[in-house]
């Protein structure tokens, strides 16, 4: 029975060519771009799956409520946390900080010098919390003294090439030489904190410059904890008020308001977007997770959709056959099982093409994200499992319908005179799985209209700072700031250049946020962040003044003892004239003079549209300068001026590498990974309307081929054709316009949800709305009339044949 | 064979109700050869749909080979169905995705026959209706004569105790329609009870017995011998 099931499938699908493709391209194409959303989503979700404790493991997080920036919450917390946490509560098994290096600009051995973005002082307990594998070295003492370090395979290699026992050499980090005491397995990249070359803490620890770390008073380490159980999570953070109280407030002063509480190490990768100070080398977001989830689904959805409603129109031709078959002995479970082993057919073909589509769609799209997606049959059981789940999902959604709609057929109507799906509760199905249909469609354009004004929005909105034509190098030490005059006049020297100026960092701030006290009885205090500038770095990069002046060189007390501050600070501080204002003490700023306000920049973006421009202090102070800036005309030869300077510094600073950071590269990256998941969104929008557009295209085809007839005989009679255009052109446009008048209020609120987390958003508009609407009536129109223009130029002698 | 009481067949629609068969009753021997005649719209078809049990009567009782079927759900039904009878339509009703092997096998596979009996099976109806030579042509492939001996032999092929017949020939031209009468009575003489819908009085000559409806009523049953003439109205 099954091989003529199948045979009579197969010749069928052969006998309509054009539908059965039509079906197998939507199910294919949908099922094809599913699968890549399958695999971002795995690829997301798949983050630190290799720490084997993860279930135990939390990251300590601080909510601080500081003037200023108001409650935010961070996950750098204290240098004694992590101990205390662990004399204090039994349930903590084990605790672990991570300082990023900070002060090691440089690593080098040899004549070889880099600038190590995985590197990270730690305690030793790190070992077995991460479970860190090693190669060499014994993982118990690895860590456990000053001036230890263990390195990656890579890393190894990176340096030492193939020398065999690195055990016990010493390279050095930063200005200081280390004795590799470990090799380690190199990390994977699916996770929040990659490292490749783990420091003892102990070294830094006992530091001058590192006294702030045995202090409750500065936050600058990444703590994880190991819990007993997972469920003892509760009873910790409970008791996190007493153990404050007792620890941080009792010996601190200034803290005015801090909480703490722990986040399941299984969530930082995708629910951090509220955290700041993460100090982490990925972060993704589980809300774009969903909203990819969410369209792979609807595209699954709009295929399924396409492939019952060219069933049911197929119908009309295929009741014959059922009516014959039911004469001859079918009963309806033989003719249930005939068209679910039909779509089951057809299903299992699209996914053979679509994971042939997937093969070729993965390099494009592993260039748009930076990844490394491949499809993995073998070692991804998940995914097979998914395929197979697919196949049976949509075999028996998309072919049950038609399957018990044609099996409830009365043989001896349909063998009179066929059938047709007008009207009857087909018909009205067809009808609401075509509004349905358009739903999503209007849904997904209305997004992606908004979505690309927002994009274009950040793209282009002034960001009061003019990220073009400069690059910025980081100095390889302290020192080189003291050391940088020679190289800044002989760079000055060449005519394209036409600036140089030394600072924290190409958007004029440092990494440090802080409270800033107010030169006042009141003691005003403001958490602002830090900025390190040179007395010509507004003017390089175009940040303009609201009031006051820069800072002058002829003037010797600015440098130090005078401070700029945005507008953000002066509003925050209640200041409608700040020129003259001073304060206590400020980082980074002369401390025997009480710094004074000079002068007011407006507000720029130092950081991306999603957060707010928070208050920030800038003080000339070149030594605590990590870099210069280097700005060079418009009209220069972009290649040949980062030549020279590159020869310029390595000229000057042969021990520093050259990793310029390019100022017009830095402006994109705010907005690239925005830009990049607009673009994989718009694709997958493209596919879903060009799903729901190709389906109305099928089954306007079979509608109207069911009309050959009326047509005809309207033609022989001399009569007009167009009254059946217009009208089969009326029905669709009243689907559209419901499918708007349900989708546009749904989308709406699902999209301000999502433009929330813009700081600096754009607002929904009327246009949006419309546009999406009228965009789907016009491909709905154009599909009618191509099809109706074809159907009534048709013979009409053939036309009455047909039936 | 076959007894009918008051068999009586209302279609409704919204607006109107029309009475398709009204209290027909009538009795057919094993091994007979009926016609059934009448103008368009008599309710021949409907007849033989109730006969052929792919519909049910709306009142009225119906015995087929004993039983009383007339309250039979649509599974009963396609039980005996597909055990007993054969139909053969004015259009051929073959599948035109299946070819003429495959067509006349179906009867066989919804019966649940093995393989090899099926094999059997087919052969010898396609050699008796002399269409072996065709068999991996698809009816659109056949004329119309040839297409009718196909849906003669699939009608036969599970060999069953009746077959209907719903005009035959009419879609036929004169020489394919008397090739497939003789058909028909050949299978009659092997003892197949036939039932024939039909407008053609030539083609109601060769059975034994024609039952005249008009608008829904038995007007005449004539035994061509002319043993008897009974009007039964």
């Amino acid at each position: 029975m099954i091989s003529n099931f199948l045979t009579t499938a197969v010749r069928s699908l052969l006998r309509q060519k054009y539908y059965a493709l039509i079906n197998l391209i939507g199910l294919s194409v949908g099922i094809a771009a599913f699968l890549l959303i399958v695999l971002y989503v795995q690829h997301e979700t798949g983050f630190d799956k290799h720490l084997r404790k993860r279930d135990n493991l939390f990251r300590v997080v601080e909510i601080q409520n500081e003037p200023g920036v108001g409650e935010q919450h961070v996950a750098i917390t204290m240098g004694p946390l992590a101990g205390a946490l662990k004399a204090d509560f039994p349930q903590v098994v084990n605790a672990v900080r991570f300082m990023p290096g900070f002060d090691i600009q440089v690593v080098s051995l040899g004549n070889k010098n880099f600038r190590e973005r995985g590197l990270y002082y730690t305690d030793p307990s790190v070992i077995g919390m991460f479970n860190i594998e090693f190669l060499q070295g014994n993982p118990a003492t690895a860590l456990s003294t000053p001036m230890s370090v263990v390195l990656s395979e890579k890393t190894v290699e990176k340096y030492f090439g193939s020398t065999p026992n690195v055990l016990g050499k010493s390279m050095m980090l930063g200005k200081r030489s280390f004795v590799i005491t470990g090799i380690m397995k190199d990390q994977p990249m699916q996770t929040h904190l990659f490292f490749d070359i783990l420091v003892s803490i102990s070294s830094v620890e006992n530091q001058a410059d590192f006294e702030w770390m045995k202090g409750w008073g500065s936050n600058s380490l990444i703590t994880y904890i190991e819990l007993d159980q997972s469920e003892s999570r509760q009873i910790i953070e409970e008791k996190f008020p007493e153990f404050l109280r007792k620890n941080v407030f009792s010996k601190e002063e200034g803290w005015e308001f801090l909480e703490m509480y722990l986040q399941p190490l299984d969530e930082v990768y995708l629910e951090s977007q509220h955290i700041k100070f993460q100090n982490v080398s990925a972060a993704g977001d589980i809300n774009l997770v969903i909203v990819f989830i969410v369209i792979a689904v609807l595209i699954l959805l709009v295929a399924c959709v396409n492939f019952i409603n060219i069933s049911i129109a197929r119908s009309v031709k295929r009741a014959r056959e059922v009516g014959i078959r039911k004469v001859l002995g079918a009963d309806r479970l033989s003719l249930v099982y005939q068209f679910i082993s039909e779509s089951l057919l057809l299903t299992l073909l699209a996914i053979f093409i679509a994971v042939g589509l997937v093969e070729l769609a993965l390099p494009e799209m592993n260039k748009l994200l930076a990844t490394d997606f491949h499809i993995d049959f073998r070692g991804n059981w998940i995914f097979n499992a998914g395929l197979f789940l697919i196949l049976i999902i949509i075999s028996l959604a998309a072919g049950s319908y038609p399957a018990f709609y044609l099996s409830r057929f009365q043989p001896v109507k349909v063998l009179k005179g066929g059938s047709s799906i007008k009207g009857s509760s087909a018909g009205y199905l067809s009808k609401g799985l075509v509004v349905f249909q358009f739903m999503i469609s209007v849904g997904l354009m209305f997004s992606v209209l908004v979505i690309n004004d927002q994009v274009d929005y950040m793209k282009n909105k002034d960001l009061g700072i003019i990220y073009r034509d400069a690059i910025f190098v980081f100095f390889g030490d302290d020192d080189d700031a003291g050391k940088s005059e020679p190289l800044r006049n002989e760079l000055l020297k060449d005519s394209r250049i036409r600036t140089v100026s030394g600072c924290s960092f190409l958007n004029g701030v440092s990494g440090s946020q802080g409270p800033v006290f107010v030169d006042d009885s009141a003691r005003t205090k403001l958490t602002m962040r830090f900025g390190y500038v040179d007395y010509n770095f507004f003017e390089a990069m175009g940040v303009k003044f609201v009031a006051g002046r820069n800072f002058d060189r002829k003037i010797a007390s600015d440098k130090g003892g005078s401070v700029i501050i945005n507008q953000a600070a002066a509003r925050k501080l209640g200041w409608d004239n700040p020129l003259g204002m001073k304060f206590k003490t400020v980082m980074g700023a002369d401390t025997t003079v009480k710094p004074e306000v000079i002068g007011v920049i407006n507000d720029y973006h130092y950081f991306s549209m999603r957060s707010l421009i928070e208050p920030a202090i800038y003080v000339w102070n070149p030594e605590m300068f990590r870099g210069l800036l280097i700005g060079y005309y418009a009209e220069s030869d972009k290649q040949s001026v980062r030549k020279y300077i590159e020869d310029k510094w390595i000229d000057h600073f042969p021990d520093t590498p050259f990793q310029p950071v390019v100022a017009d590269d830095f402006a994109a990256e705010s907005y690239k990974n925005d830009q990049k998941l607009f673009s994989l969104f718009v694709y997958f929008t493209t596919i879903s309307v060009l799903l729901s557009v190709l389906g109305l295209f099928g089954l306007t085809s079979l509608l109207i081929e069911q009309k050959t007839r009326i047509i005809g005989i309207r033609r022989v009679l001399g009569g007009p054709v167009w009254k059946i255009t217009s009208q089969l052109i009326h029905d669709y446009m009243l689907l559209v316009l419901i499918a708007g008048a349900i989708a546009l209020p749904l989308t709406y609120y699902f999209l301000e949800q999502q433009l929330r987390q813009f700081a600096y958003r754009i607002d929904i508009n009327a246009f949006h709305m419309i546009s999406a609407v009228v965009i789907l009536t016009l491909i709905a129109f154009f599909t009618i009339i191509f099809k109706a223009y074809r159907a009534a130029g048709a013979n009409p002698v053939k036309a009455l044949k047909y039936e | 064979m076959i007894r009918t009481v008051n068999l009586t067949k209302i279609f409704r629609t919204d607006e109107v109700e029309t009475t398709a068969l009204n209290k027909v009753s009538f009795e057919i021997k094993k091994g007979e050869f009926v016609a059934i005649m009448g103008p368009s719209g008599c309710g021949k078809s409907t007849l033989l749909n109730i006969l052929g049990l792919l519909d049910n009567p709306s009142e009225g009782e119906y015995y087929f080979l004993g039983n009383e079927v007339s309250r039979f759900s649509e599974k009963q039904r396609a039980n005996s169905r597909k055990q007993n009878i054969g139909f053969v339509f004015q259009n051929f009703n073959l599948i035109d995705e299946l070819n003429v092997y495959e067509n006349v096998e179906l009867p066989l596979i919804y019966l649940g026959m093995s393989s090899a009996e099926r094999k059997k099976k087919v052969e010898s109806a396609l050699e008796q209706m002399q269409i072996t030579h065709r068999r991996k042509h698809f009816p659109l492939q056949l004329s119309g004569g040839q297409q009718q001996r196909v849906a003669v032999a699939r009608a036969v092929v599970a060999n069953p105790h009746l077959i209907l017949a719903d005009e035959p020939t009419g879609n036929l031209d004169s020489a394919h329609g008397e090739e497939v009468m003789n058909l028909l009575a050949s299978l009659n003489q092997g003892g197949t009870t036939i039932i024939m819908v039909t407008h053609s009085q030539r083609d109601a000559e060769y059975a034994q017995r024609i039952i005249r409806l008009f608008d829904g009523q038995i007007i005449n049953e004539n035994i061509k011998s002319g043993r008897s003439e009974i009007p039964v109205i």
